[in-house]
């Protein structure tokens, strides 16, 4: 075991919540997790622009669509279905050179101006993340299945059908690693490398660093991703681009950034984020395929990213985990048990 | 005795066993300055060629490439020699990151006094982000190798090949000398920057914070320092670590991606055990210019006033006198910097490495 990785349990094991009785954590009520949230919503007949106003204030990357007049939830809207709604129109128009440089505002303006287009229509437009309800009372155990097959997000609904909150991959990974010393069966999987979970290497969906962003965001909406790596010419790794990665973009309003390469994107992103938090990060969050599957997730959830990068001893990228690997091997455990 | 003052007896007829021992190391250090005089006209040569490099960087203005490489050979010259942790005396000033903040750095000077009248001690971060990385990391090094003892820099995470590339000083070298040459000298000097310094053995300054891997000073000293930082393992996690002091349970991963978190239940036994008064540290923006942790017993202290030429934050150096008694002083950016963000909130011309 690494230095790393003995540190990282000694502070599992002395964490707030220690407690003598050992808890199963596939029976946790989903209800428990969303208590304290309080509910950010998008009303459906809002305009696009308004909605990533929304999403922009308060930080977060996805809000359930209220439609006031059918009284019910009708679906989420994230930057996922944001780009996937720009990237159709942008398809369609030939944005002239003058007009690459307007405000991201602006071009949404027109182009929902022009198309009319309200929020409910453009949520769950990118198709990957259809909107999923669950119970105050589901455990977790079914949950985690769910997260296991690339649901991102679940919305925890009361017995009369009002929503009590938002639960995702990354709270639950959160409360899980936190109350990690009380749920004893889960430690036996955060010692086991990667290369044991299965995890080490797989498919890397790339662009290069001298790609345009505006190609990555088609290549990733095409392949249905949400996330690609930006490499160099030798297959290093020089940072990564997501779908959350738009809100930056979105921030600045400038859809010039549409048209820069990869690689200054990652730079632009890591100077932004840098300003904002007075501290820097690392241009590339990675791990190793000796790596323990507990410090990957310690990794995730430290520096609240949605994927890991795996990389060889030459710092190519090799594999990946996602948000959605670590819950099917978790779901797995389940399995197994019964 | 050496032969030379053996040659310098004999030419004057003195009797070797008639000679006192005081006597011997005076003819000693008169051969020594008769065989250094012709030395020293190349050095006050080479001393009025620093002093007119310091003139023209302290305008900042810039030299050439090939006077960049002739600096970094004469710095490097120097930084070999030193240690992992290397040692200062008191009285000496604590600073924190710079980061290309130019006329900032000339008003730290102004405010803690000119060097070598002061002796300073920089904890890293002289590059990325700011408008001028070139001229502030030049200058710094053309008054190591002026004052090599009035002068000490540390290595921060920003001197490194990977992250320059990302924060800026990559393209304002480019931008600045048309080439990548003058970068590619630079990262090679920060190879060979110290890892840490320590204060009369009882304030240790370290960029970023502890590692799990360091549990004594004399650890640090057995690192092979002399290469890009790495991504992990001790030299990372001292360059990148941060204190948490919301946290009092150890160590935990840092949300930087590099280096750890570290609480009060490591610092302080860290501190005892070392025979430390004090952890002084940069690497996080302090609003107030200098923050105090643990007990006071670590502090971060940030240097660059108005960061990034927005963020209204003040800035701090620590002065460390004779006695080890501290005082923080606080600066605002010069008038330089605070024109340059009032009429240019948001660049959208070049520079375009800044944001």
């Amino acid at each position: 075991m690494s230095i790393t990785d003995r540190v990282l349990l000694n502070n599992h094991l002395r964490h707030e919540g220690l407690t003598t009785v050992s808890h199963d954590w596939t029976m946790v009520k989903a209800g428990s997790l969303v208590e304290k949230q309080t509910l950010v919503t998008i009303d459906a007949d809002a305009t696009v622009e308004d909605a990533c106003e929304v999403l922009l204030k308060n930080g977060i990357t996805s809000a359930p669509v209220y439609d006031n007049s059918k009284k019910m939830y009708v679906g989420m809207f994230d930057y996922g279905d944001l780009m996937t709604y720009i990237l159709l129109l942008l398809k369609k128009m030939d944005v002239a050179l003058e007009d690459q440089s307007m405000e991201m505002r602006d071009l949404i303006q027109r182009t929902s101006r022009s198309q009319n287009v309200p929020v409910k229509l453009a949520s769950d437009l990118s198709g990957k993340d259809p909107f999923c309800t669950v119970l105050e009372e589901t455990r977790l155990g079914a949950v985690v299945h769910d997260f296991g097959t690339g649901i991102h997000r679940v919305a925890v609904m009361d017995a009369g059908g009002n929503m009590k909150g938002i639960l995702s991959q990354s709270s639950t990974l959160d409360y899980l690693m936190r109350h990690l010393s009380e749920y004893p069966q889960l430690q036996p999987v955060m010692q086991k490398s990667l290369q044991q979970c299965g995890l080490s290497n797989g498919r890397v969906l790339s662009v290069n660093g001298d790609e345009k962003v505006l190609d990555a965001l088609i290549s990733m909406s095409t392949n249905s991703v949400s996330s690609l790596a930006v490499l160099d010419d030798q297959g290093v790794l020089l940072g990564n681009i997501s779908m959350t990665d738009i809100k930056h973009i979105m921030k600045n309003l400038r859809t010039s950034w549409l048209w820069i390469t990869c690689f200054q994107l990652v730079c632009k992103i890591r100077l932004s984020q840098g300003v904002e938090s007075g501290e820097d990060q690392y241009p590339v969050l990675d791990v190793n395929a000796k790596s323990t599957f507990g410090y990957t997730l310690s990794k995730l959830q430290a520096t609240k990213a949605h994927r890991m990068w795996v990389v060889n001893d030459s710092g190519c990228a090799v594999g990946v985990v996602s948000l959605t690997d670590v819950f099917r091997v978790l779901s797995g455990l389940i399995d197994t048990d019964d | 005795m050496t032969d030379a003052a053996l040659r310098l007896m004999d030419r004057h007829n003195v009797a070797v066993d008639k000679i006192q021992p005081l006597a011997v190391a005076c003819l000693e250090l008169i051969e020594s300055c008769l065989y250094r005089r012709s030395l020293y006209l190349m050095i006050t040569a080479s001393l009025a060629y620093c002093h007119r490099q310091i003139q023209t960087l302290l305008q900042c203005k810039i030299i050439t490439e090939a006077e960049v490489k002739d600096l970094c050979l004469k710095a490097r010259e120097i930084l070999v020699e030193e240690s992992n942790v290397q040692r200062v005396d008191a009285p000496v000033t604590v600073c924190g990151d710079i980061h290309g903040q130019f006329h900032d750095l000339k008003e730290l000077f102004k405010v803690g006094g000119e060097c070598p009248k002061t002796n300073y001690l920089f904890m890293g971060d002289f590059v990325d982000r700011g408008h001028h990385s070139v001229e502030t990391f030049l200058l710094l090094l053309a008054l190591k190798v002026r004052y090599p003892d009035r002068i000490t820099l540390i290595r921060g995470n920003h001197e490194s090949r990977q992250i320059t590339k990302v924060y800026g000083f990559y393209d304002e070298c480019f931008q600045k000398f048309g080439s990548a040459n003058v970068w590619r000298y630079c990262c090679e000097i920060f190879d060979y920057l110290s890892l840490s310094a320590i204060i009369d053995d009882r304030i240790f300054c370290v960029h970023g914070g502890l590692s799990p891997s360091i549990n004594t000073i004399d650890q640090i000293r057995t690192i092979d320092r002399m290469q890009e930082v790495p991504h992990n393992g001790a030299m990372c996690d001292l360059l990148w670590s941060d204190p948490d002091p919301d946290s009092c349970t150890g160590w935990g991963l840092s949300p930087r991606g590099a280096g750890f978190l570290f609480g009060e239940s490591v610092a302080k036994p860290f501190l005892h055990n070392n025979g430390l008064e004090l952890i002084a540290r940069a690497h996080q923006l302090v609003m107030e210019g200098y923050k105090l942790m643990f007990d006071e017993q670590v502090v971060t202290v940030w240097s660059a006033p108005n960061y990034c030429y927005r963020c209204g934050n003040v800035a701090a150096i620590l002065e460390v006198d004779s006695n080890l008694n501290r005082e923080y002083r606080i600066f605002k950016d010069s008038d330089r910097s605070s024109m340059n963000s009032r009429t240019n909130p948001q660049r959208e011309g070049p520079p375009d490495y800044f944001l």
